[in-house]
């Protein structure tokens, strides 16, 4: 979160240091406990991590957010070199190549060192199949068991016998981990950390919320950096406790009057994942030129249902249940009309000006939507829409001035929209 | 060779429904015991001549194959197509079906869409080989639905055994290409046109060619190299390359033979057959259970049919191919295999030159020392 000396800038506040003490300490306790013998699952980003607190001595790392920090401390480029160097394509995703850079080099220039070596991989191919490829590399180079979650892509709302086919393959991941690494699951343990995660995505909502305000107690910005531990920290107290701070701390700054972009004219809403290399140079020219990109379909769309803002509660019931139902809370797994549903109840909820589709070649299952996305919202809600290229983790795909020229170019055509 | 709309157009006028499938391994045979028609949308790049259409819809760094199928079913799906169908063979594809129907619907059209999604995790799992049995049985019920015609296994039987023999008939023609009895250019044209001819059509087109194989020698000696990929190169580098002294001795092209390698027992039960269908597949980079057999597959074809060199035909901003091609380059070097690595997109494909020059270069480290070129 922001202060308010610097407008849209990245002051680290309260929460902002707490944030980093939080990853700081999950990827030293991952390796850690790795050292220690805890049995390793590398995972995909909406694989269920809070199963894995079900074990005693299971821990879990995430590539794709390690790739994301990487990028984020300006790392990227130099991994996916690596990863070119031993033949990976350039046109493979940056994450897959930032973590295969990584991975091959023994944890070299990466800011947590890389990961422990896994015990196990699991992937699921409803964010994208492309996860199932890069993990592949792993399990045969390293000869290390992958297990594949097929989780149905969502053009409508998940289907029951989806539910059931994604219920029995939890069922595998299970007994596949307890043969693994002789633990026993206890389930007991497991709703106790679905129970935690559910909170905090309740939690996290509410700090969302505060996009709604006029004008905005947050940034996207922020919301990209605080989902880091949703990733790293899921079903844990710990997460729970930060959330809960995080959306007070932000409550209480609305209260008094501390906006990230105090002055702000234009309220955006930024589709695709976070432009790990601009955050505080985007952050802070957009502020300077009074915008603010408040909302993000990355990072609205965590804790809720297809198509859907609000987050899907825990009932108390079945955590298996819980999981296997909210498997598509990222916005890749949806069809066209589910993403459109979201974005449009978020641009009215947040009174979104413009809406900005980042264009990334890296996602293709993000991006290759955008243009029919952007099209109906202009056609249905009149919204004034750009696209601009930007690779998510790989800085060399992204020019700065071309995308600014085009974003200036929205916030004229806010103007002239509002001078009608 | 006529160009797939051309060749669609044909099919309307003899009467026939058509459906329009996406690649890459749709169940064609129970469309066909339907009394459908279907169509695999791939292999039209040098029939599609604008994308204008489908650059409406999809960013440039979609594959070729997306664009192309896009830009086709936009622009004449409503005249040339009587439905779709869809399954979760990649990520591009998976995107696809509302921007297509939304683009339809918006000229005032709209197609009948099929989908599928085929288990993405091994078949051995009871379960997910019963998820699969439900998906096809969901299928026949809305395939009866659209056509008025309840299912029948004998119909559904004759279809197989129509698809197995033209299975079969593509092995026998590629195999003739491999001993240099057939150009191995012209086999690629000959298979590739089942994706937009009727089966019984195709079948006599390919047994005529396999009776004309024997008399033609086109160079059984010459170092025998194996092509991988989703589509062949476009049929003018084909012919370079055997022009230039090479000789196809395998391939493992998705539209080749990735589609016809397997052939399931023949059965009257769709779910017992496309149970066997997708879990025994040829290894495919889009069929990701079948991915780990795929390097021991191509090291046995490579040694079994005495190839020195491997050319990878990269669909540009395939994924699916480009993540496997550096373990694969590392055992093909290993077996002391010479690798290319040729990458065709759309905007390339205007300008073959470079291509011709690479094989060319190619050809001659192969082929040195040895009489490889065409009298
Ligand atoms: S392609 Fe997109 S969804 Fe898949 S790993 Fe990369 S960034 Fe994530
Ligand atoms: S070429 Fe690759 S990305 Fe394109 S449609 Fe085929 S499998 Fe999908």
């Amino acid at each position: 979160m922001s202060s308010e000396k610097s407008p849209g800038k990245f002051q680290k506040n309260t929460s902002g240091k707490r944030l980093s003490g939080i990853i700081a300490n999950d990827y030293l306790t991952l390796h850690r406990r790795a050292s220690e013998g805890a049995f390793v699952v590398w995972i995909a980003i909406i694989v269920p991590a809070e199963l894995f607190n079900g074990f005693e001595n299971v821990v879990y790392a995430v590539p794709e957010s390690h790739a994301a920090l990487c990028a984020g401390k300006g790392a990227g480029r130099i991994l996916c070199e690596k990863a070119e160097g031993s033949g990976y394509s350039t046109d493979l995703c940056s994450y897959a190549r930032i973590d295969i850079g990584t991975a091959f080099d023994g944890g070299k220039d990466s800011p947590t060192f890389g990961l422990p070596r896994p015990n196990l991989l699991v992937s699921n191919n409803n964010n994208c199949s492309l996860l199932v490829k890069w993990f592949d590399v792993y399990h045969r180079a390293w000869n290390v068991p992958h297990l594949v979650l097929d989780i149905p892509f969502c053009y409508e709302d998940q289907k029951e016998s989806d539910f059931r086919y994604i219920m029995e393959q939890f069922g595998t991941l299970i007994r596949t981990i307890e043969e693994m690494s002789g633990q026993k699951f206890d389930i007991e343990k497991a709703r106790e950390s679905v129970k935690l995660s559910s909170e905090a995505l309740k939690e996290w909502k509410r700090f969302l919320s505060f996009a709604a305000h006029r004008p905005s107690g947050i940034t996207a910005f922020d919301s990209f950096v605080q989902m880091a531990p949703i990733l790293t920290s899921r079903g844990s107290r710990q997460l729970l406790d930060h959330y809960r701070m995080l959306a007070d701390e932000t409550e209480e700054q609305v209260k008094s009057g501390i906006f990230p972009v105090p002055d702000e004219k234009y309220r955006l809403l930024w589709d695709n994942i976070a432009p790990w290399h601009q955050l505080r140079k985007m952050s802070g020219r957009l502020a300077d030129l009074g915008a603010n990109i408040t909302s993000a379909s990355y990072t609205y769309c965590i804790g809720a249902l297809e198509g859907r803002y609000d987050p899907y509660m825990f009932d108390g019931g079945d955590p298996l249940a819980w999981l296997a139902r909210l498997q598509n809370f990222s916005v890749c797994p949806h069809g066209l009309n589910l993403r459109g549903k979201a974005m449009k109840e978020v641009i009215a909820k947040n009174a979104i000006d413009g809406v900005i589709f980042a264009s990334n070649r890296s996602c293709k299952v993000y991006s290759l939507m955008q243009m029919d996305q952007m099209r109906h919202i202009r056609e249905e809600l009149g919204i004034p829409c750009i696209m601009i290229d930007v690779d998510h983790a790989d800085v060399r795909k992204y020019s700065e001035e071309t995308a600014f020229t085009r974003l200036e170019a929205l916030l004229e055509m806010i103007e002239s929209r509002r001078a009608q | 060779m006529k160009g797939f709309p051309a060749c669609l157009e044909d099919l309307k006028a003899q009467g026939r429904t058509l459906v329009g499938c996406f690649p890459l391994y749709p169940p064609l045979e129970l469309l066909h015991s339907f009394g459908l028609t279907p169509v695999v949308l791939w292999g039209m790049r040098e029939d599609i001549t604008s994308l204008a259409l489908s650059d409406r819809h999809l960013q440039p760094y979609a594959c070729g194959v997306a664009r192309c199928l896009s830009e086709l079913v936009i622009s004449r799906g409503h005249e040339l197509l009587d439905a779709l169908f869809m399954y979760n063979a990649c990520d591009t594809l998976r995107n696809l079906p509302e921007i297509l129907q939304a683009a339809l619907i918006r000229d005032g059209r709209e197609l009948p869409l099929f989908r599928m999604h085929i288990p993405a995790v091994p078949l051995e799992r009871p379960y997910a080989a019963s998820y699969l049995k439900d998906r096809i049985r969901l299928l026949v019920r809305e395939l009866e639905a659209f056509t008025g015609r309840p299912f029948s296994q004998e119909r559904f039987l004759k279809s197989v055994s129509l698809y197995s023999r033209r299975r079969r008939l593509c092995g026998e023609l590629e195999k003739a290409a491999a001993e240099g009895r057939f150009s191995f250019a012209d086999c690629a044209g000959i298979i590739l046109a089942g994706s937009r001819m009727p089966v019984e059509d195709h079948i006599p087109a390919l047994e005529s060619s396999i009776q004309s194989a024997g008399g033609r020698d086109v160079g059984g000696e010459r170092p025998g190299v194996m092509l991988s990929g989703i589509l062949p190169p476009p049929m003018i580098l084909l012919e370079t390359l055997e022009h230039s002294g090479l000789r196809v001795a395998a391939n493992d092209i998705a539209a080749l033979k990735r589609s016809y390698a397997y052939q399931p027992a023949e059965t009257d039960d769709p779910e017992t057959y496309y149970e066997d269908f997708y879990r025994n597949h040829y290894p495919c980079t889009t069929i990701l259970p079948s991915a780990d057999r795929r390097v021991d597959t191509i090291r046995r074809i490579v040694r079994e049919r005495d190839v020195k060199g491997f050319i990878f035909i990269g669909e540009k901003f395939c994924e699916y191919e480009y993540f496997e091609i550096p373990e694969m380059e590392k055992m093909l070097r290993n077996e002391g295999v010479q690798v290319l690595q040729l990458e065709m997109s759309m905007d390339d494909i205007l300008n073959l030159d470079a291509y011709r020059t690479r094989i060319e270069a190619f050809s001659e480290m192969l082929c040195q020392g040895r009489q490889c070129k065409e009298a």
